[in-house]
């Protein structure tokens, strides 16, 4: 069986994956966004705390995958909840860092420019200083986007959702014909929600950024 | 909107900052160090000294940006010390040297920004941002919608001016306002601000360390030293002609008697009458003319009395029967009253008979302009400037807040 006709055989199978992939990375992603976005808001104006917020987030990264995965089976037991948490976690770095990045970016002249016309620090920040950062913090939003859609495949070693099922199915039945059948339609099914993301992300970003500052 | 002049009140303390002091810790002298000022209503006070001196520490502690460590800000007859930083900011305008336009936000938005947190409707908002674009000389249909970066640097440098006046608040702080433009359009915007403070009449806090700036915008000069403190607090004329230490002498630089011929025009010196001659007139009239006066040349004028040219003795013997307009030199170095002396000068230098021609605004020959003039001018005033310097101490002596090394 070529790949083009197991594709075709599996076709329903292969739109459910896609749709769990996209909402299980879309709700990790809108969570390392909250999160990043007010951890990066709250540190960016002192060092330390920034420094801390770069190291724990970093840190976080550099947990094998599969490790952090099992790990959180003991408290969120398998399925959904254990991988958005996990990807949660891996999604924060890229955006805590731009926001920061963002943030720091602002002209400080502008900012001054703001509180000398009377505005308070949270109307500075709301209205000045994040719209001026958005288009940083949106570029971190759309890496973290990216990389969770392929760790999101390793998800599936705790019974997590999308096309990790494909892959380690595939896994399982290595010496089978089926096998790299499996394999190859996992990865595919990654890289067309890759760029689904990719392409919203772009598109988010340039609807969303004044023309002002594009 | 605007504030008219309110001539009844004139010398009305605006500003008055009480023993202001600021330390940074970590810094063995303080930024500003027990400073003393009153800010009269209605006019652009200076604040200017070498880098460092505190000037703008002091200025940005006005709007409290940055807060004193001691002492007492009153603005208003209000003492404004411990009142809510942000309504105070809402009330003065603030424009600074990188002016920090909102470049994702359109001119409009930005103008926009003070009527808004006062919470004016957005009827009056609008018609406010298209009068204060008028006021400086932008027409809002074109530009009420454009982006910061779309604007060359004298236009940013005008919004950033017509958004300080949105809230029409009765004090403005200009920190190097016109510091990051090119000399020319710098010029041009300095006259025309000063065209506009005729109109609004704001208490303005100026801060720049260009001593030329100073003098060409200030109605008070504070001359700042090390700390903030203050060297002299003088009319620009006063502190061209009567220094009071040596420290707002070597400030003022050399070249003060040039910078003082900056404050006064030729309308207000009398102008020397020179040998002149009808057009229609021939050589032997401006020999005629040139016996009975010193000069060497003689001006001929047309019908309507406007400088056509110069005829010397000498042309005027080879003038061989051609009219008097064919012969001699152009007019160069024509003047009108409203120039200041230094421009006066300027012309005389370079032109042929090292004068300078007066002319009013239809053309027609007033007189002119020497370099004895130049020299008398600066006499005169250095008398009136001392003599005035001398009564002044006298007074400053019983009035304690005015403190500095004037003597």
């Amino acid at each position: 069986m070529t790949l083009w006709e197991f594709l075709g055989r599996r076709y329903d199978d292969m739109l459910e994956a896609g749709l769990q992939h996209i909402v299980l990375v879309g709700v990790s992603v809108l969570l390392a966004t909250v999160i990043g976005v007010a951890l990066g808001v709250a540190t960016y104006h002192t060092e330390r705390p920034r420094e801390l917020a770069l190291a724990v987030t970093g840190s976080f990264l550099t947990i094998p995958s599969f490790a952090l995965f099992v790990l959180l089976i003991p408290p969120l037991g398998i399925g959904f909840p254990p991988v958005v948490v996990a990807l949660t976690m891996y999604g924060l770095l890229p955006v805590v860092r731009n926001t920061i990045t963002g943030l720091r970016e602002v002209d400080p002249a502008i900012v001054e420019s703001a509180q000398g016309m009377g505005l308070s620090r949270a109307q500075r920040l709301t209205r000045i200083e994040l719209p001026l950062a958005w288009p940083v913090i949106v570029t971190g939003v759309r890496v973290t986007a990216l990389i969770l859609v392929g760790i999101a495949t390793i998800g599936a070693v705790v019974d997590g959702p999308g096309y990790g099922e494909f892959i380690f199915d595939g896994l399982a039945r290595v010496g089978s014909p089926v096998a790299i059948n499996l394999v190859l339609a996992g990865m595919i099914g990654v890289i067309i929600v890759a760029l689904l993301f990719d392409t919203a992300f772009n598109l988010i970003g340039k609807l969303t950024t004044s023309r002002g500052v594009r | 909107m605007t504030t008219t002049v309110d001539s009844s009140k004139p010398g009305r303390t605006m500003i008055r900052l009480e023993n202001l002091r600021k330390e940074y810790p970590k810094e063995p002298k303080p930024a500003v160090d027990d400073l003393t000022l009153e800010i009269p209503e209605g006019e652009i006070v200076i604040l200017v000294g070498p880098s460092g001196c505190g000037k703008t520490t002091t200025m940005k502690m006005i709007n409290r940006i940055i807060e004193p460590t001691s002492g007492r800000i009153i603005v208003d007859d209000k003492d404004v010390t411990h009142e809510d930083p942000d309504q105070l900011r809402r009330r003065i305008g603030y424009v600074i040297q990188q002016i920090g336009l909102f470049p994702h936000q359109t001119i409009a938005e930005n103008i926009a920004t003070v009527p808004k947190l006062l919470g004016w409707d957005a009827k009056r908002i609008d018609a406010r941002i298209d009068e204060l674009l008028e006021t400086v000389s932008m027409s809002p249909a074109t530009y009420r919608n454009r982006y910061p970066k779309q604007l060359s640097g004298g236009q940013r440098q005008r919004v950033g001016v017509a958004r300080a006046l949105s809230g029409d608040p009765a004090v403005m702080l200009m920190d190097e306002p016109f510091g990051a433009i090119d000399p020319i359009t710098r010029d041009r915007l300095q006259n025309e601000f000063l065209r506009l403070q005729a109109e609004v009449r704001k208490t303005i806090v100026f801060v720049t360390h260009d001593i030329d700036e100073a003098i060409k915008m200030g109605d008070r000069i504070a001359i700042l030293q090390e700390g903030s403190r203050i060297a002299q607090y003088d009319t620009p004329e006063q502190i061209l002609t009567a220094p009071a230490s040596d420290f707002v002498a070597d400030f003022i630089g050399a070249g003060a008697s040039l910078k003082r011929l900056n404050l006064s025009r030729v309308r207000d010196i009398e102008l020397t009458q020179w040998p002149t001659v009808d057009r229609s007139a021939d050589g032997a009239a401006v020999l005629e003319a040139l016996r009975t006066s010193d000069k060497g040349c003689a001006l001929v004028l047309d019908e309507q009395r406007r400088p056509c040219r110069w005829v010397s003795a000498t042309d005027a013997h080879r003038a061989d029967g051609r009219a008097l307009d064919e012969i001699g030199l152009p007019p160069d170095a024509v003047v009108e009253p409203q120039a200041t002396l230094n421009d006066a000068l300027n012309e005389l230098i370079t032109a042929n008979y090292s004068v300078a021609i007066v002319v009013d605004a239809a053309g027609v020959y007033q007189g002119i302009v020497d370099i004895d003039h130049i020299n008398e001018a600066i006499r005169g005033m250095r008398t009136a400037a001392r003599a005035k310097a001398r009564a002044g101490l006298a007074e400053e002596a019983a009035d304690p807040l005015v403190k500095g090394d004037s003597t």
